[in-house]
C-alpha cells in the first residue's frame, strides 16, 4: 500500500484516517488488475478476493498477495466485512454477485457491462437505490485525462452547438494468437455481446456521458468469427437531431493496444480527440485555446496515477469509487448512468439483430 | 543479492518498439514495424549501434530479432527482455505465470517437452508463485536466446509489476539469483513503476544488477511520481538504466538524457521509435560525459 496520496485523487482524503477494506470476486485480467490498483491505492487495503478457481486463487497468491481468497462470494462476505466490493466475475454471473453484495449491504464496483441483460442491470440498480448502496460500473475511458478534458471542454460550451459527431474504437484482438473466438470462447447464452459488450460500451458510456442519451439507433453488426459480432457500425440520433456515428471493432490489423477517437463538429469549432492526443479548432478563443488550431498530446496531460499496470486511467477509476465508498462525490460510471449507456447498448443489439431498422432507445 | 557481481549496461539501443512495449503514438510503432520489418534492415541497425558505442540491444528475443542477428557474422550483446510477449498477447493471456508456462511448453520442442513435464509436476514447483515458476519459464525461454552475446536477462514489466504490486521480495531476489547462476548474465527487472521499485528493494535490502524504466524532463511514466522517483534514483543502490528519455517527444534527446543522467540514472536506452539518426545519436550520447 503506498502512503503518500495525489491530490484530489485518493480516498484517504475522505476516509480521515481509516483504511478501506476492498476485496475482489473474480480473478481473470480485470480482477487481477483492480488488485493490483487497491494495493497501491492511498488508504485501501485489498483484504479478501474470491473466485471458485483454485488456479486463479493460487496465480493470485503467486505474485505475492496475502489476502485471504475464498472460492464463493458468500463465504467472503460471511468471514470479512469490506468496506466495497469490486465484481469481475464472468458476465453470466456477475448480476447474482453484485445482488450479494448489494443485499449483504456492501458498495459494488462492477465489471463493464453491468449485467449480461437489460433487464438486469435495471433490477441491480433499483436495488441499490432502494438499498441504498453505492453501485458503479468500470468505465475506465472517462477517467484518462485527454477524455476529462474533453468532456469539460464540450460540456462547458467550447464548440457551441453541435451539428455532428462521429466516434470509433479499435483492437486488432482476433489477429493475436489467441483470439477469443471460436467454440465456447464467447457464447451468447454467456455473454452480453461481442465487441461493444466487452471493449466499446466504454465509448457508448463517455458519448451518452457527453452527449445525453440518443432517442433512437439504428446498426448493422458483422459476426465474423461466432455468434456475437465482432464489428458493430452504428448512427444514434439524439434529442435535437444530431447523429453520432458509433464504430467498434476487434477484427481490424494494425491495432495492438485498443485505439478510441471522437470527433465532434459544432458551430464554433472541431475537436478531434484520440489517444494520441486533443485537437481543437475554434472559430474563436475559448476555455483558454486561441482560435485556429491547437494540439495537446497525450503525453503532456498530467498523470497522477500512482501505479501504472497497463494505464493510467485504471488507477483513476479507482480511486474515484473509493474515494465515494469513503464519502466523496459520485464518481462518473455510478449505477444510474452507466445504466443509460447499457440500454443504449441493448438498443444497438436490438437495432443489428433487426437487420438496421431503427429502435427507440428505452 | 548483497553485492553486484555483473556490470549494469550504460548505454543500449531499445528495440522494445518492436516488441509494441513503447509510449510511441500508433502511426509511428507502424512505421518502425515496417521500417524494420525485413532482418537485414534490423541487422544492419544493430551493427551501426555498436559501433556508434552502444553495449548492446535491449529487446525480447523475438522473431524479428532472432532473424536479424542469424544475418551477421559478429556477436551483437543482446539484453534480453523475457518472455519475449507483445503486449496484446499478454492482453488476451490469463494473468499470472502459468498462462505463460503453458504457452512456452506449447512452443518448445518435444524432447524438452518429456523432461518439461517432469519438472512442472515436481513437488517443490508450487503452482502460480512467480518465485517458482519464474524460473521454469525462463528456462523455456532460454531456447529463443542466440547462442552467443548474452549480456543480461530483464524481467518485463508485466511480471515485474505484477510481483512489484503483490509485494513479492522473494520473486526479486530468487530470480535475480538464478538468472546469475543459469545464464552467467546480469539479472535486470523492466518495470513501468521505477520510483515503486526502487524504493522496495531499498526497503528489502535487494540489490538486482540493474532495473530499466522511464525517466524524462517531463516525468512522464515515473511512478509514483517525479519527485519520488527522483528521490529514489538519489538514495538507490540499484543501478537504473532510463527508458522514454524523450517523454514521447516532449523534448529532445540531448534534454532527456541530460536529465536524466543528472537524477543518476547509470545508463541510457535508447529506443528505434525515438530516433531516426540511430548512429549519430547514440554517437552523441556515448560521447557525453556523464554528471
Amino acid at each position: 500500500m503506498s502512503d503518500t496520496p495525489a491530490p484530489g485523487t485518493s480516498p484517504d482524503e475522505s476516509v480521515r484516517g481509516r483504511t478501506l477494506r476492498v476485496a475482489v470476486v473474480g480473478l481473470g485480467r480485470a480482477g487481477v488488475a483492480h488488485s493490483v490498483m487497491v494495493a497501491n491505492l492511498p488508504g485501501c487495503e485489498l483484504a479478501a478476493v474470491a473466485d471458485p478457481r483454485g488456479s486463479a486463487r493460487a496465480g493470485l497468491r503467486g505474485m505475492g498477495f496475502a489476502a485471504p481468497a475464498f472460492p464463493r462470494v458468500e463465504r467472503l462476505l460471511e468471514k470479512i466485512q469490506p468496506d466495497a466490493l469490486f465484481v469481475c466475475a464472468p458476465q453470466q454471473e456477475r448480476a447474482r454477485v453484485t445482488r450479494i453484495a448489494l443485499e449483504s449491504g456492501v458498495p459494488a464496483i462492477v465489471e463493464r457491462p453491468l449485467a449480461r441483460t437489460l433487464a438486469e442491470a435495471e433490477e441491480l440498480v433499483k436495488l441499490a437505490a432502494q438499498r441504498r448502496v453505492l453501485l458503479a460500473v468500470a468505465h475506465p475511458l472517462v477517467f484518462e485525462p485527454l477524455f476529462a478534458r474533453v468532456h469539460e471542454l464540450v460540456r462547458g460550451g467550447v464548440l457551441g452547438p453541435l451539428r455532428q459527431a462521429r466516434s470509433a474504437m479499435f483492437v486488432s484482438r482476433v489477429f493475436a494468437p489467441h483470439p477469443r473466438r471460436g467454440p465456447n470462447r464467447l457464447d451468447p447464452r454467456r455473454v452480453a455481446g461481442g465487441v461493444v459488450a466487452h471493449l466499446a460500451s466504454d465509448l457508448l458510456f463517455a458519448l451518452v456521458r457527453l452527449l445525453g442519451v440518443p432517442v433512437e439507433v439504428r446498426a448493422s453488426w458483422n459476426l465474423i468469427y461466432g455468434a456475437v459480432e465482432d464489428e458493430l457500425h452504428g448512427m444514434m440520433t439524439l434529442a435535437d437531431g444530431v447523429e453520432v456515428g458509433f464504430d467498434s471493432s476487434w477484427s481490424v490489423p494494425g491495432y495492438a493496444h485498443a485505439s478510441t477517437v471522437i470527433e465532434l463538429e459544432g458551430r464554433e469549432g472541431k475537436l478531434l480527440a484520440s489517444d494520441e492526443a486533443l485537437e481543437l479548432e475554434l472559430e474563436r478563443p475559448a476555455a483558454g485555446f486561441a482560435a485556429g488550431h491547437s494540439r495537446i498530446l497525450e503525453a503532456e496531460f498530467d498523470s497522477p496515477a500512482r501505479f501504472d499496470f497497463g494505464g493510467e486511467a485504471l488507477w483513476l477509476h479507482d480511486a474515484a469509487c473509493l474515494a465515494w465508498v469513503a464519502g466523496g462525490p459520485p464518481p462518473a460510471g455510478e449505477g444510474a448512468a452507466a445504466l443509460r449507456a447499457q440500454r443504449v447498448m441493448d438498443a444497438l443489439y436490438r437495432s443489428a439483430a433487426a437487420g438496421g431498422r431503427s429502435v427507440p432507445v428505452s | 543479492m548483497s553485492r553486484r557481481e555483473y556490470p549494469a549496461p550504460r548505454l543500449l539501443l531499445s528495440a522494445r518498439a518492436l516488441d509494441g512495449a513503447s509510449r510511441a503514438t500508433r502511426e509511428r510503432l507502424l512505421e518502425i514495424q515496417a521500417r524494420f520489418h525485413e532482418p537485414e534492415s534490423l541487422a544492419v541497425t544493430l551493427v551501426k549501434a555498436v559501433e556508434a558505442g552502444a553495449e548492446g540491444v535491449l529487446s525480447s528475443p523475438s522473431a524479428a530479432l532472432r532473424a536479424a542477428l542469424a544475418e551477421l557474422d559478429r556477436t551483437i550483446p543482446l539484453v534480453a527482455v523475457l518472455p519475449a510477449l507483445r503486449p496484446q498477447e499478454y492482453r488476451l493471456l490469463e494473468p499470472g505465470v502459468e498462462p505463460l508456462l503453458a504457452r512456452s511448453r506449447r512452443d518448445v520442442g518435444s524432447g524438452w517437452r518429456l523432461v518439461w513435464r517432469g519438472l512442472l509436476r515436481g513437488r517443490v514447483f508450487r503452482a502460480g508463485d512467480f518465485a517458482a515458476r519464474v524460473p521454469l519459464l525462463l528456462e523455456a525461454e532460454a531456447s529463443r536466446l542466440p547462442r552467443r552475446g548474452l549480456e543480461s536477462v530483464v524481467i518485463a514489466a508485466p511480471l515485474t509489476d505484477a510481483a512489484l504490486a503483490g509485494g513479492h521480495r522473494v520473486f526479486f531476489e530468487s530470480t535475480a539469483r538464478f538468472v546469475r547462476g543459469r545464464f552467467r548474465a546480469a539479472a535486470g527487472f523492466e518495470t513501468r513503476n521505477p520510483g515503486v521499485l526502487l524504493r522496495r528493494l531499498r526497503e528489502w535490502s535487494l540489490r538486482p544488477d540493474f532495473v530499466v524504466g522511464p525517466v524524462n524532463p517531463r516525468g512522464l511514466g515515473m511512478k509514483p511520481s517525479l519527485e519520488e522517483t527522483r528521490a529514489e534514483l538519489a538514495r538507490s543502490a540499484v543501478p537504473l538504466v532510463a527508458t522514454e528519455v524523450r517523454a514521447s517527444g516532449l523534448c529532445t534527446l540531448a534534454e532527456g538524457a541530460q536529465y536524466a543522467r543528472s537524477l543518476g540514472a547509470h545508463g541510457l536506452a535508447l529506443d528505434l521509435a525515438e530516433t531516426d539518426e540511430v548512429s549519430a545519436d547514440l554517437r552523441r550520447l556515448a560521447g557525453e560525459p556523464r554528471e
